[in-house]
Order: C-alpha cells, then structure tokens, then sequence
C-alpha cells in the first residue's frame, strides 16, 4: 500500500461529497440570502428610529415596515430552502458514501471480514456515516450564515460609531474568554468521562451479558452493586465536571448576549458629552441586540467538529484498507492438484507469525487431514487455500496456477469450505439450498435436502421449504442451520471440499445423521478436513500434523504412529478420552 | 411539545422535585434577563427628554440583570444535569435490579443485545441530551414569556400580541410534530432494514462470495441503503416547510409588534420612548423561542428514546415472595410438571424424584425439553403447573437467593467476566482467601494453564494473554462451580469438546465437581450415561422411558437406538 499523507477529515469529507458540491453551494447561498433578508430588517428599523428622532411623519415609515416585512419573509424561505438542499445533497452523498463502503468490503480479504466482528462495521456504515449529517447538512450553510450576520452587523456599527463598535464587542469577548478558561481542562476532563462512561458500559455488558452466571451464582452479591457503582460514578462524574465546566460556560452563556450591560453606559456617556446622536445611539442598540444570538450559535457548532476526526476517520479506515487483488480473466486449470510452496502468514500488522515456511502438496480425490493442538495454525492453513487472506510470503498453486492469479469467482467455483458457522440468510429455505446453484431446481434442491439429512425437518417446519429462516437464520437450531449449509454446499458440487471443524457445534443428536451427509458431500472429491476426533481421519490418505505454525510431520496414520511422538501423543490422549460404549 | 416534556418529567422519578426547582430557578433567570428592558427604557427617557438623569441606576440595573441571570442559570443548568444524568443512573439501577426477577428464559441473545442496548446507548441519549433540552426549551419558552410580562407592564397591548405571538408558535410547533409524526416512523423502518440488510451482507459475504452470488446481494443492499435515503428525504422534505412557516410566525409577530408599536404612537396613545422600546423589543423577544423550538425535533427523538427504555418494565418479573430457608437434604422431585413456551408445549406432565447424592441423566432427542428441565430446577422459569420440591418443600416457598446457594449449574456456554480469572473463579463466593481459589483451581485442573500465563491468577480473560481454549474457558467454570460448593449441581454436558488435547482434564474436573452431590445432567457422554444412578429419556416433552443402563438397553426404544447412534457418531471414519 502506498503511504498516504494523513488529510485533514474535513478535506476527506468534503472529497467523499464531490458530486453534491453543487447542493451545498446553492445552500450556502441561500443562507447567505436570508442573512441579507435580516440584515434588510435591521437596516429597516434603525431607518424608522432616525426617522421617529428627527421627528419624520409614520407615512415615512410605512416602506421600512414594508422592507423589513420582505426581509424576514426572505430570510424565512431562504433558510428553508437551504436546508432543504443541503439535506438533499448530504443525503444522496452518504447514500453513495455507503454503497462506496459496502462495495469496498466485498474487495478486502475476505479474512479481514471474518476477524471483525460485524456489529463494528454495521456502526461505521449506518452510525458514523449518519453521523456526518449534521456537519453537512447543517454546519456548512447554517455556520456560514450564522457568523455572516455577527461579522455584517459588527461592520456596520464600526461605521456608525467606532467606539460603540468597541463597546458592542465587550460582553462577547468576556464570554470567550471565559470559554475558553473551560476549554482548557476540556480535554483532560473529557478523557475522564470517556474512561468512567466505559467502565460503566463494560459492568453493564458484563452484567447484562452474564445474567445467566450472576442469577446462578449470586442473586444479590457483587456483580449487581459493581453495576449499580459504576452507574451511580458515571452520574456523579458528570454531574461534578458540569458544575465546574458550568461556572465558565454561565459566564459565556449568559454575559455575551448581555450587550446592553456596555453598550448603555457607554452609549449613554457618549451621548452625554454630546459625541453620539441620539438616532446613532439607539440604531447601534438596535444592531448590538442582534449580534451575539447568531453567534452564539455558531459557537455550538463548535461541539460538532469536534467529533467529525474520529467519524471520518472510522470510515477513511475502511476506504483505505488493503484489497484483494485478483484478475478478472479466467485461467485454464490443468489439474486440481494444490500445492503450498513455502508460505508464510503474518495476521495484518502483528508481528507473530501464524504460520512459517509450510510446504504441502494436495494431490486431487484423495483425503488430507490438518491436525495439531489448537492455536497451530492447522485452520489457517485451510483458510488460505480457500482464499480468504494472501500469503505473507511464498505462494499456494492450484492446477499450476498461484491462486492469486485466478480470478475469485473461478476459485471459490472450485472450493466448497464448510467451516462450524454457516450464515443462513433471511429467505426461505429452499432460496438457501438454492444458493449453491442458482439453476437447480426444487427437485433436485429437495433431493440434496434429503441427502443432507434435512428433508424430514424442512417438511416439519411451518411452511415446509418456504419457511423464512429468520436473520442469520435464527429460526432454526444450530444443527438444522448446519445440515441446511451442508445441503447448500453439496448442490454446488465443488471438487474441492474443505471441513473445517465443520460438526463441532453441531448437537449430538444429530450428529450421526450429519456425518452421513458429510460422507455423501465428500464422496470422489478432494478433501481437506480439520478434525476434533482423531479416529474420524485415521485412514485420511495423508495426515498433516501442524505444530506452531510448522508442518511436524505428515504420512499415513501407521507411519505417523512410528514417527512422530506428537501425534502418537495426541493419539493416545484421544484413545484415553474416547468415548466408547 | 409538551406531551414529551410531561414524559421527560414522568422519567425524573425522584429527581421530580429538583426538576420542579431547576424550572423555577430558570424562570427567575428569565425575569433577570428582562430586567435590562427597564435599564433599556430608563436610558431611552434620558435620551428623549434630553436630560442627563446620570448613569448609576442604568449600570446598577443591568449588573443586577446580569449577574442574577448567571447565578440563576449557574443552578438551574446544574440542577437540570443533575437531573439528567441521575434520572438516568436512576433507571439504569432499576433496569438491572427488575433484570434480577424477570425469568431466566426471557433471556437470549437477541433480548439481551436489546436491553444492553437500551441501558449503554439508548439511555446516553437521554444522559446527554435530556437535560439540554429542557434548558434549551424550558428556559427558552419562559425566556420569552418573561420578556413578555416585561411588555405587558410597559403597554398591556404589546404584552397580549407578544403572548399571542407564542400561542401561535407553540401551536404551529405541535402541528408541525403531528405532521412529521406520520413519516418519522417510516423512516425509522428504513434505519432499521438499513441495519439489518448491512449486517446481513456483512455476515453472509462468505457465504455469498463462495457461491459467486455478488451481483444478487450487491443489489439487495443497494436497494436498501436507496429507500433509507428516500424515506429520510421524505422525512426531511415534510419538516422543512414547517421550519419556514414557524420562521415566518415569528418574524410576522416581530413586524406586527412593529407596526403596532408605531400605530399606536400616531393614535397618541404610547409615548415615542415606549415606542423605540417596542421597535428594539422586536428584535429579541422571540430569539429564545426560536431556539426553543428548533429543539422541537430534538424533543421528540427523546420521547420516542425514553418510550423504548421503559418498554423494559413490560418484560413479565418472576413472584419472589419465598422465605430464607434451608433445605432439610439436597433431594430434588418433579411432581406433574408441565412447561409451555408461548403456545408450544415444553413439557408434559414430567414427574420423577432424584434422592440426594444420586445422579440423573436426561437424554433425548433435541427440542424433547432437557433445557428447559434443568431451567425451571433453577427456577429460571417458573412452572405453569404441577410442583418442584427441594428437600421436600416447593421450590417457591424458598427465596431466590436461598435456592440458588443450593445450586450450581455449568453451562454448555461459558461465559466468562472480563475480569481476572481469580476474581472470575471466585464469582459466587467474593470473600475466600486465595488458596481456597488455587485449590478449587487444582482440582478443575486449571492451575497448571493459569500458571503459565502472563499474569498467572492475575490474568484478565479476554485481554492479551488471557485468550483462553474452549476446553480451559470450560474448566475455569467448573472450578468457579467447585467453589461455590452447592450441593446440587445441575450440569449441561459440552457435546464435543471444543480442545480434544485436553479432555482428559476436562472430564478429571467434571468428576471431581460432581463428586458426592445429587445430579440433574444432559448427558452426551456415553460413560457418563451408564454410570448414571438413573436414566430419564424425554421426548416430544414427556419422558418415554426411565430406568438404569442395563435396564433400558434391554429394551426396545429411543435409548436404544440413541446408544447406537452415538457409537456411530464415534466411529464415524471420514476416510
């Protein structure tokens, strides 16, 4: 991967937005036309106050009502409008943001996937990317406005007066300051409450997650009063930083839009010594009321950009990650034969190493068990071959060629890899089985259903085949989801088969009927089978046995017996265990 | 508007009366603020009678204002966090007591995604925003309506068109709500397919990927991310002309103010000072208002937030009126029990009796009731009829937490606590000294794995060096079982064993925690099942046959064939 400069997540934002920037200029335009329609009505109402000072007759006022009516009709449509067509553009834009997200995901290693749990994604793409909204649709054209109008008004009362303009600035620049008194151990509190606000959500997933154990082991004792402290810390933590934070944010709050508490005095002193007319006075009254509102509330905004770093960082993390870089074209595969040349495999940017220098040849139609003590790398071994990651280093051929030059689609054509979770969609049955082989028709899905041992339960089930499985499956046990994934692979009859642990979840009960499915899946293929139960492989036609990441030893379980005393160790510790009747 | 502020109220539980308080105060700040008009109007007369009355009282009312406006604030703002984040805490604290006697079997992952849900995420709304928006829109209505009454003493003309004007507002506001009330949830559907059609292809991609079915789910997912964005469109589309007509009600009471205010001086009724004050007036009497009300949408995110965590208090809770018994042995009996899940039948009048010290396995085909068995025993559940006894007596004459000390159960899922494997083991009983914690570890043949870790007893699970195997997660919750030395152990068998290297060890633990204890298992093991001192097979919620080993192998029937599958199973040769 090239090394990228870090962006600014404003620039990046404003990037993934491109083909909206029309939208947002239009909107900030608009907002800046309302600002003109308030600033019309304060143009308007200072006119009618000189006119009512040098004694002007009401007629003279009636076109200043009038322009100040215009005004504000003006401002109110104008900032409709925009805010109608930022939230068009923002929308569209997180819209195309998410298909870009979805779409990236379905190019990164498929691995990658595996390893994260889902939940995060799922926050990236609806949570944060939702979480942009207010910094588009809003900050843009309502900051804009919003300090347009204090800047305007300033202006003009510096032209008016410039002492008064002096004065009109007073309260609003005690209340930064004061602000940013508070500002200054922001940070230092915040990352307190971040690290109470996680306390207390890791006693409540821990209490909530556990409540099986807590009711089974202690009803009443610790765990529920670690919740309940966590939760009042929480509380009280808040409640403490907001009473100190409060003391400054008041100050700002409440002296900024006090204008009057300077402009009064002063204005009054002024006039007094005869420096100020009396129609200047009350114009500059007028404007100085109508500066802090809008500024104050730009100053909100300021909480927003705040956390726009860490939303677009979430999403630049997954539009930058590596992909898998396959070709398109479909290559010739003279044989199935797979052969791993000295690989090598490292997890992302961790430095141990899962696997070292593993060299392995899989001749086609005959059977080759990966075995060793968990944590090995005898999984990672398989789930190489099926493609889910890259080599670190060497490299994996199937029918002479390196896999990484076989188009995916072509490849996962040739795997069938039953791992123990097999996601089942939220369609029917049948539409799952179906999965395998888009063209199969419901005979043949029922007759692989049967095969697969689950035709009787199917049959069982409300709606029979055209029962919804629910999302991931959830309205079937693990065993009926397993044999029903088992039914889906065998109808694409791939001439690879990988098992990996592929009957470890699956209930006792059943246990017999899957394995008979399984033989039938496997039957003239070439297969590679992870497994739990040494006596299930002892005939496999080559036993691998992996040890911390490297091959120990292979052969046929008689010359693994004689040769290598790991196995001959496990194997022992499997006939001790076993469980025979 | 106020439908949800009454709800936000309701919510405060006990903090109601601080609330009360905190609204109070805010309306005394709001009086304060009102204060600068009469400096305003003092400095006004000076100006147009032209005589310099000084400046002292201008200055001295002003202070007054500012200074009360940021003390009441200063309390109200506290008081209203107070209340925000300890209303909160307050039903966090309720939510995991009630989730101490709602029945086990309301439970699973789905139901607690959802209330972890609801207590983390959903509740920090209402922490982070609750208590803003009652600042925001309390103290912005009563902001306005101070400036109001402020008017009203001036001129009570101006002061009834000012109030008239907040009438219309609060009424426009709630239109606005009723109107968007119809496409809000619409679009809370679409968020929500959003949600799952994202999970869905994430979670199915490797399933989708190795059957080439790309194009297919590319465009499911596409499809649901374009109707989210339409609905929330359409969401924003039926907001937005509100947002102008609430805009153009304010603006338009502004100029009407104006307009009257100059009218009324031209019929010689309000001197020019009242005047100028009415013109300046326009301007910021309805600031607060506004900003009030741009919380309107705010507002009733948080009435439909709070509606979703008191849905918990819907979940049914268990009688728990028992007593603090003990009792007289540790024998366990069925008598006629029956079980029903929704309409489904679990079990069937299940009746049998374990004496004291003897062990019962349950086996039978899955969905024949053996969970739910060992569940209503602990009292997850409580029975719909029929009678549980322990040493005798029912089961709900006890106190749930003098039940439980009777029982231990291992679970098929462990769970463990993201704490240290010392504290993890020592879970049911927090007090015993570290040796007590080693030697239960040793005899669940977990001390020589914990030795080697990092941290050795110290060791948080889950963290770095804490990844533990299933087969050691599985003994670490036999020894937390050991320890809490119940003298019914009611233990759901692991079907295959998750680290088959360490078996042996796994079984050495099971033994020496059943050891001289009466036991209810779901048995898988064939070893297991014969030693049993009893047999119970369930099927279809009834049991179909009863007896030891050699009896029921002697006959024809599920427990037959269930031996022979499971030797089948074990000798099931893949090549």
């Amino acid at each position: 991967m090239k090394e990228k400069k870090k962006e600014s997540p404003f620039i990046l934002l404003w990037s993934w937005a491109k083909d909206y920037h029309g939208g947002f200029y239009g909107s900030v335009l608009l907002a800046m036309l309302g600002v003109a329609g308030s600033m019309a009505a304060y143009f308007s109402v200072a006119a009618m106050i000189r006119i009512l000072l040098t004694g002007g007759g009401l007629d003279a006022c009636v076109p200043w009502c009038l322009l100040m009516l215009l005004g504000y009709v003006a401002k109110s449509l104008c900032s409709a409008a925009s805010t109608a067509l930022s939230h068009r553009a923002t929308y569209h834009a997180l819209r195309d943001l998410r298909k870009q997200l979805l779409a990236k995901l379905s190019r990164v290693p498929m691995g990658t996937i595996l390893d994260t749990p889902s939940g995060q994604y799922k926050t990236t793409i609806v949570d944060r990317v939702e979480g942009m909204e207010p910094t588009l649709a809003h900050l843009i054209p309502e900051m804009t406005s919003n300090l347009l109008i204090p800047i305007f008004i300033a202006v003009y009362i510096f032209c008016i007066d410039w002492r008064m303009g002096l004065a009109s600035l007073a309260t609003t620049v005690i209340g930064m300051t004061a602000a940013s008194q508070s500002a200054k151990t922001y940070a230092v509190k915040w990352d307190g409450a971040v690290a109470v606000g996680r306390k207390m959500a890791n006693a409540i997933v821990e209490y909530i997650g556990g409540i099986q154990i807590v009711k089974a082991f202690s009803q009443s004792a610790g765990s529920y009063r670690r919740y309940a402290d966590a939760v009042e810390e929480n509380a009280a933590y808040y409640k403490n930083w907001m009473k100190e934070n409060q003391k400054f944010m008041c100050i700002m709050q409440t002296v900024t839009p006090s204008v009057l508490l300077v402009v009064l005095p002063v204005g009054l002193l002024l006039w007094s010594r005869g420096s100020l007319s009396a129609s200047d006075f009350m114009t500059v009254i007028v404007l100085s009321l109508g500066f802090t509102g809008p500024f104050l509330a730009a100053m909100s905004f300021v909480d927003e950009l705040a956390v726009v770093g860490t939303n677009v960082g979430e999403i630049g993390d997954i539009l930058q990650a590596e992909e898998l870089e396959r070709p398109e074209k479909k290559v010739i595969l003279k044989d199935r034969k797979i052969q791993l040349k000295h690989i090598s495999f490292t997890y992302g940017k961790e430095d141990e190493q899962v696997l070292n220098d593993i060299s392995l040849t899989i001749r086609p139609q005959t059977v080759t068990a990966l075995v060793g003590p968990s944590g090995s790398g005898k999984s990672t071994i398989a789930k190489l071959i099926a493609g889910l990651w890259d080599v670190s280093s060497g490299s994996i051929l199937m029918g002479g060629w390196d896999i990484r030059d076989i188009p995916l689609d072509q490849l996962n054509q040739q795997i069938a890899y039953v791992s123990q979770d097999n996601y089942l969609f939220d369609r029917t049955v049948r539409d799952n089985i179906r999965m395998g082989r888009l063209d199969a028709s419901d005979r043949e899905v029922e007759a692989v259903a049967k095969a697969a041992g689950c035709d009787s339960f199917i049959r069982a089930l409300d709606q029979g085949y055209d029962t919804v499985c629910g999302s991931g499956g959830g309205h079937l046990s693990g065993g009926e989801k397993q044999r029903i994934s088992i039914a889906r692979a065998m109808l694409k009859d791939a001439p690879i088969v990988i098992l990996d642990e592929a009957t470890a979840s699956v209930d006792p009960e059943n246990e017999a009927v899957i394995q008979k499915a399984i033989l039938a899946l496997t039957e003239g293929k070439t297969l590679i089978v992870i497994a739990h139960r040494l006596s299930t492989i002892a005939d496999a036609d080559c036993i691998v046995v992996v040890s911390k990441g490297k091959i120990a030893a292979q052969g046929t379980q008689k010359e693994l017996l004689e040769s290598c005393p790991l196995y001959a160790r496990m194997w022992q510790a499997h006939i001790g265990t076993k469980d025979a009747a | 508007m106020f439908g949800v502020l009454r709800k936000i109220f309701e919510f405060a539980g006990s903090k109601k009366k601080l609330l009360m308080k905190a609204m109070v105060i805010s309306f005394c700040g709001a009086v304060f603020a009102a204060m600068q008009f009469g400096a305003l109007m003092f400095a006004l007369d000076q100006v147009l009678s032209g005589q310099q009355a000084g400046m002292l009282p201008v200055i001295a009312i002003l202070l007054i204002s500012v200074i009360g406006r940021i003390l009441c604030f200063y309390y109200s703002v506290n008081e209203e966090t107070e209340v925000g984040y300890f209303m909160v805490a307050e039903k966090r604290i309720h939510i995991g007591d009630r989730l101490r006697y709602i029945p086990m079997g309301y439970f699973n992952d789905n139901s607690l995604g959802n209330i972890t849900a609801v207590v983390t995420t959903t509740l920090s709304e209402v922490e982070n925003s609750a208590s803003r928006c009652l600042v925001m829109v309390v103290g912005g209505f009563l902001n306005t309506l101070a400036l109001c009454l402020a008017l009203t003493v001036t001129d009570w003309r101006m002061g009834l068109i000012g109030i008239c004007g907040i009438m219309v507002y609060l009424f426009v506001t709630e239109m606005a709500q009723i109107a968007t009330s119809k496409t809000g949830p619409a679009r809370q559907m679409a968020q929500i397919h959003l949600v799952e059609a994202v999970l869905e292809y994430i979670q199915g991609m490797s399933v989708v990927k190795s059957y080439g079915l790309e194009k297919d789910n590319d465009q499911m997912a596409a499809r649901t991310i374009e109707e989210s964005c339409k609905k929330t469109l359409s969401l924003e589309a039926s907001i937005t002309p509100w947002m102008a007509v609430r805009q153009l009600v304010v603006r338009g009471f502004s100029v009407l103010i104006v307009v009257c205010a100059l009218v009324f001086y031209g019929g010689g009724t309000m001197p020019l000072s009242r005047c100028l004050l009415m013109l300046i007036a326009s301007f910021i009497l309805y600031q607060e208002l506004e900003s009030a009300g741009n919380m309107s949408d705010t507002l009733q995110m948080l009435g439909a937030t709070i509606d979703k965590a008191n849905s918990i208090d819907d979940t049914p809770v268990m009688d728990i009126d028992g007593k603090e018994l003990a009792p007289k042995d540790a024998g366990v009996a069925f008598e006629n029990v029956t079980f029903s899940y929704g309409n489904r039948r679990i079990l069937d009048g299940v009746s049998f009796t374990i004496p004291e010290k003897t062990t019962m396995a349950v086996v039978g085909p899955s969905g024949g009731g053996k969970t739910t068995l060992c569940n209503l025993t602990a009292r997850f559940w409580d029975v719909e009829s029929g009678t549980i006894r322990l040493g005798g007596r029912d089961i709900t004459d006890y106190k749930l937490d003098s039940l439980m000390k009777n029982i231990s159960m291992v679970f098929q899922d462990v769970y463990l606590f993201q704490d240290t494997i010392e504290n993890n083991i020592k879970f049911g009983k927090p007090d015993v000294s570290h040796a007590q914690v080693a030697e239960a570890a040793k005899a669940a043949c977990c001390h020589e794995f914990i030795m080697e870790l990092p941290n050795g007893y110290d060791t948080v699970v889950g963290e770095a060096g804490g990844s533990l195997s299933g087969g050691e997660k599985q003994r670490i919750s036999i020894a937390r079982a050991m320890l809490k030395d119940a003298p019914i152990i009611i233990l759901d068998e692991a079907t295959a064993s998750v680290d088959p290297e360490n078996e042996a060890e796994l079984q050495a633990a099971i033994d020496a925690l059943t050891h001289d204890k009466t036991i209810i298992m779901i048995a898988h093991r064939l070893k297991t099942v014969r030693s049993a001192d009893q047999i119970l097979v369930l099927s279809g919620g009834q049991i179909v046959q009863r007896g030891t080993h050699e009896e029921l192998m002697k006959q024809d029937g599920l427990y037959a064939d269930f031996i022979g599958e499971r030797k089948e199973a074990m000798g099931w040769k893949l090549a």
